[in-house]
């Protein structure tokens, strides 16, 4: 088990990991791609519908046509790939990280990498994890493995058919359903708003009268072998369930699209700084985290709305660790970024002011706003400012400064939203 | 006819009225002449793109994702879908590749949107 | 009239309960007559346990209660008619299954029956995996005994059977300091009981030991011969030994009645027709006051009391070493009110909780129960927060009103053993108690025949390869004899393909999704299968010869997908 040695390994062939790897072998490094699964493209290869790319190609994708174009970029670039792989163990060595793999050709083998890229994405919360009570029936299912059932394997999950949550692939998933025969009963969101872009509630909901209940959750599960039915009941404000709202839906599935998780476990044992915000690692404007050497992009990195800025954050943290592997590295002079006001979370939490030029940075609102500003300021003094017509907590919002403007000598920048 | 619609051009989200009177379709509550357009197109006959998969014979790849090269009209979905399933890929697609010349009656053709060679 | 029975009727009429009409039956004591609620059912049974009786009947109507639900497999056929066995055992949950193995180091013809799809799919599934010092069961009491031998007998068990067994010990804090005067007394009860290796520990001594404990605890005691183990591969384990060794194990089968003569029991009636018994051992935990009536020795009435249980991630599984509880003196008498322990998969475990329900296969959890359950344990460890739990559910006790086993052959019928009211520290106990069922069972046998050693019988269970337990040398040669150990299916819990494959063809073939589960772990990770289930649908459904659409998650009803889409496409 002699390890072979790479200036970078990426761990995840989803959106963020493919650009990540095509980024660092354009920055001269040599560069491997380690995928769990047994094709590369992540969870894209199950996103069928289109409306994907129109940021990073400027036009409207589907999901595997997106992955398409990036993993015929990294087979022509001759970029390693290694499928069917999984790490077991990640560990820190003199010269930067030592990877412990298996897979059924290779059993078990070691890579050794300069700069780490861990592109891991992101899980779904559970039916149990937004506290639904009741037995444990068949038929209860996260909206991504119906998607997987559906689009990869072939088979309807059930025929009638409730979904909790209006986020997009609760949106896209109802639709999914309908087309392929099954009954979409209705769509529940326990906030007062649906999660989900205007676009999917028309072309999701409207186009097949698929009503959507706002403010309005599940609460509990019927039946013992296979799901017979479902309490949904209003919440008030606070999203607490209103006694005697409540109200039984007969049905033989329920698709949860609640929320989704980034996965940072292989992280754990390095004790990377985590910021219980965002679930992902706190990095600054090169997604460099605590751990020098180890870069984070994509849904590992924050659940984004869309995969442009996966790719985007991909391509910086691949762009990052090259460098850092060739040797370009410098300590980083960390200023926090402090969100103040309506800022649900920002990314990155920090800026290596030693750097110049431009730093991307990524926030979500708090709650719904019209006319809002954004406000970046240093000590005292404004660096930028964006005015919004409108923000909504779903869409994140993408902003350019220049770090040439941040003065030196400043304890942290603040990024503050007024409503 | 009339109809009321949340426009889906930009996140403004802006709430528009259409109706026809006569000839004319009159458009309300947009900011801006795409909301008109859109307001009108929905109006006298919305189009969509479907997306859906075929069955293949390749037991490692058993549905091959497709999707109309351009819009279909909305009120021809599931008569597409119907068509659809009654498919077999027998060759291994790559993106762009042609599944059915004519969807649905249209002359929208059906395309693969995943690579089947990959492995 | 008795002394004891004007003792019941006493106790009975201070709780008001005066539609209860006590009546005495052989030895035991039965209730007759109708009651206004739940409450004051379990009320009236508890009035008449304690006053010399051998068991506590209690047949009181609940008018309003919705009627006792049990669960029958769908199946019926001839599977089983006429076969003739020595033992026949009613039950797959631990006790069932560790009998079983027990009898096969004996030359007998032993079958278990089950009627779930899989052994410990009830109580013995849906437990803390709680291996007990033995110091809260009242000194002399069945439980008290079976649980000071049961907990010595794990380490030999785990080795033998080759299940995870921890015995990390635990730490009883105290919320006052003045309870510590209690601790001398404590001791010597202790001693008395034979509960190895009591310590006192100061409030700075709990702290050094569990770093992340409670700032509430006030000093308390350390008992190291507590343990842990997953309840339910400790009864897959029994099982599968069992069938290693000549028993069989019958699942969908389901026991409808007997067949007497005169005091002995002729035929055992199930949905798979009539089969012979020499000897019959009812181990049907929740039901086993059911099964003793079908033979009219009806001495003893089972009710539920239901324990939610809560996952913690394994993120936080090294925030502590040993089981931390925290008595809340005077809340709940029946049950030490659960706490937090490590599992031997690494997770944390809260629970359980302790409610009567009237319905014995209720394993639903509710709002309010998980509440009781966050605000009573959570905070015993400072680390624990909500959004930590992973998944959760709720298992059903199996409780007489006199609260303790009954490990005893029938004193009216000549050929049947109960081994019932099988409640906390039943999981403990199970070595000690199959050994001494497996004991009687033999000597009424020996009455008619004479009963020889099985020469063959091996108690070492054999092991297919478990990834997690082997050096990456030994993994590697693992994968390049068999591949599919190279796939991993399960990512949060890191199982193969190969170990998933191996659990479908293991001795008690796990069929269902939920039985690979249960035997591999795979699903059982923080995403809750959300990524491997339809892995492990298509790999159940091929290496079983079925199509995904027909493979279940348990039961035969609880089938997991509608059907196949396009399969017009398919003749296409």
């Amino acid at each position: 088990m002699s390890p072979a040695k790479w200036d970078v390994v990426v761990i995840g062939a989803g959106p963020g990991g493919l650009a990540a790897s095509i980024a660092a072998d354009k920055a001269g490094a040599s560069v491997c791609l380690v995928e769990r699964e047994a094709r590369p493209g992540g969870i894209l290869k199950q996103c069928i519908h289109d409306g994907f790319g129109l940021v990073r190609f400027g036009r409207k994708l589907t999901g595997p046509e997106y992955a398409f174009l990036d993993i015929e970029e990294v087979k022509g670039r001759g970029i390693k790939l290694f499928t069917e792989t999984f790490l077991l163990d990640l560990d820190r060595s003199e010269e930067g990280f030592v990877l412990t793999l298996q897979n059924s050709e290779e059993a078990v083998f070691r890579l050794e990498a300069k700069a780490l890229v861990a592109a891991t994405g992101c899980r779904e919360r559970t039916a149990r994890q937004v506290f639904i009570h009741g037995q444990r029936p068949a038929g209860v299912y996260t909206a991504g493995t119906v998607q997987r059932l559906i689009n990869i394997s072939g088979y309807l999950p059930g025929k009638n058919c409730v979904i909790l949550g209006s986020g997009d692939i609760g949106l896209i998933m109802a639709r999914r359903l309908t087309l392929e025969g099954a009954k979409v009963l209705g769509v529940y969101e326990i906030k007062p708003e649906p999660s989900g872009l205007t676009r999917n509630i028309v072309q999701c909901l409207e186009d097949y009268n698929i009503p959507l209940h706002l403010s309005t959750t599940v609460t509990e599960v019927h039946g013992t072998e296979r799901l017979e039915g479902v309490t949904v009941c209003r919440v008030d404000e606070n999203m607490r369930p209103l006694p005697g709202s409540e109200e039984y839906v007969p049905c033989d599935t329920l698709v949860l699209s609640v929320g989704l998780i980034p996965e940072n476990d292989i992280l754990h044992p390095l004790g990377v700084e985590i910021d219980p915000r965002t679930g992902g690692p706190v990095v600054d404007q090169l997604l460099a985290t605590s751990e020098a050497g180890l870069f984070s992009c994509g849904n590992a990195l924050h659940v984004n709305d869309l995969v442009d800025y996966v790719s985007e954050s991909g391509e910086i943290a691949g762009a990052s660790a090259a460098r850092h592997a060739l040797g370009d590295y410098r300590p980083p002079r960390h200023v926090p970024i402090l969100a103040k006001g309506e800022i649900l979370y920002a990314v990155p939490q920090r800026l290596d002011v030693s750097l110049g030029g431009q730093g991307i940075l990524y926030f979500r609102a708090a709650r719904t706003l019209t006319d809002a500003a954004l406000v970046i300021s240093a000590g005292g003094r404004v660096l930028g400012e964006k005015k919004y017509k409108s923000l909504r907590p779903p869409e994140m919002e993408r902003i350019v400064l220049d770090l040439s403007l941040v003065p030196a000598g400043e304890e942290n920048i603040v990024l503050e939203l007024r409503g | 006819m009339e109809k009321l619609l949340v426009c889906i051009q930009c996140p403004q989200g802006c709430k528009l009225m259409v109706k026809t009177e006569g000839e004319e379709v009159l458009v309300a509550g947009n900011k801006c002449p795409r909301g008109a357009s859109y307001a009108r197109q929905e109006l006298l006959n919305p189009c969509r793109t479907l997306t859906t998969t075929v069955r293949t014979e390749f037991p490692d790849f058993p549905l091959l994702p497709v999707r109309t090269a351009g819009e279909i009209p909305l009120g021809s979905l599931f008569a597409a879908m119907g068509e659809i399933n009654r498919l077999l890929v027998r060759n291994r697609l790559r993106p762009g590749d042609v599944v059915l010349e004519r969807v649905s009656g249209t002359d929208v053709p059906l395309i693969a949107t995943a690579d089947m060679t990959l492995n | 009239m008795a002394k004891k029975l004007k003792s019941v009727i006493k106790e009975l009429r201070k709780f008001g309960l005066t539609g209860v009409c006590p009546r005495e039956w052989r030895s035991s004591i039965v209730l007759e007559g109708e009651v206004d609620s739940w409450q004051e059912y379990i009320a009236a049974g508890y009035a008449a346990a304690g006053k010399g009786y051998k068991g506590v009947v209690n047949d009181l109507r609940v008018p309003g209660l919705e009627p006792l639900k049990e669960y029958l497999p769908p199946g019926r056929g001839g599977a089983l008619a006429g076969k003739s066995y020595d033992v026949v055992i009613i039950g797959g949950g631990v006790i069932g299954c560790a009998v079983a193995r027990e009898l096969t180091r004996w030359d007998l013809r032993v079958a278990l029956l089950e009627k779930e799809d899989d052994v410990a799919k009830q109580t013995s599934s849906r437990n803390n995996g709680m291996i007990h010092p033995g110091l809260a069961a009242p000194t002399g009491s069945k439980k008290h005994s079976y649980n000071i031998r049961g907990n010595r007998m794990y380490t030999q068990v785990s080795q033998e059977l080759g299940f995870e067994f921890h015995r990390c010990g635990s730490v009883v804090m105290l919320e006052k300091s003045f309870y510590r005067l209690a601790l001398p007394y404590v001791r010597r009860k202790a001693l008395k009981k034979g509960v190895d290796g009591l310590e006192i520990l100061s409030r700075q001594e709990v702290s050094r030991r569990e770093p992340n404990a409670t700032d509430r605890q006030r000093g308390g005691i350390f008992l190291p011969s507590t343990g842990v183990v997953a309840p339910y591969m400790v009864t897959v384990a029994y099982a599968e030994n069992a069938v290693e060794n000549g028993a069989e194990v019958h699942l969908n089968t389901a026991v409808l009645g007997f067949e007497m003569e005169g005091d002995r029991i002729v035929g055992v009636r199930t949905n798979q027709g009539v089969l012979r018994a020499r000897v019959v051992i009812n181990a049907a935990g929740v039901w086993a006051d059911n099964i003793a009536g079908y033979a009219n020795d009806r001495f003893f009435s089972i009710h539920g009391r239901k324990g939610t249980i809560a996952i913690v991630d394994k993120a936080l599984g090294s925030t502590q070493s040993a089981v931390l509880a925290m008595p809340q003196l005077g809340v709940n008498t029946h049950t030490k009110g659960g706490g937090l322990n490590p599992t031997v998969e690494g997770n944390l475990l809260l629970g359980p909780t302790a409610i009567e329900v009237p319905q014995r296969e209720d394993w639903s959890t509710t709002a309010g129960e998980m509440e009781l359950l966050l605000s009573r344990h959570l905070s015993l460890n400072r680390r624990l927060r909500p959004r930590d739990i992973i998944t959760y559910f709720a298992g059903v006790r199996a409780c007489t009103f006199e609260e303790d086993f009954i490990i005893e052959p029938s004193e009216y019928v000549a050929n049947l053993v109960h081994a019932a009211g099988i409640q906390s520290p039943g999981l403990a106990s199970a070595p000690a108690i199959a050994e001494d069922v497996a004991a009687m069972t033999v000597e009424i046998l020996k009455k008619t025949r004479e009963v020889k050693r099985n020469p063959a019988f091996n108690p070492v269970r054999r092991l297919t390869p478990q990834l997690a337990k082997l050096s990456l040398a030994e993994r590697a040669e693992v994968i390049r004899k068999n591949p599919a150990y190279g796939k991993i299916v399960c990512r949060c819990e890191v199982i193969s393909e190969g170990e998933i494959v191996a659990a479908i063809h293991s001795p008690v073939p796990a069929a269902t999704v939920d039985a690979v589960k249960r035997r591999v772990r795979a699903g059982m990770g923080r995403c809750q299968g959300g990524f491997c289930t339809p892995a492990l649908l298509e790999i159940v459904a091929r290496e079983t010869s079925r199509s995904p659409g027909d493979v279940t998650k348990g039961r035969p009803g609880s089938r997991m997908l509608a059907e196949e889409t396009k399969a017009g496409g398919k003749t296409g």
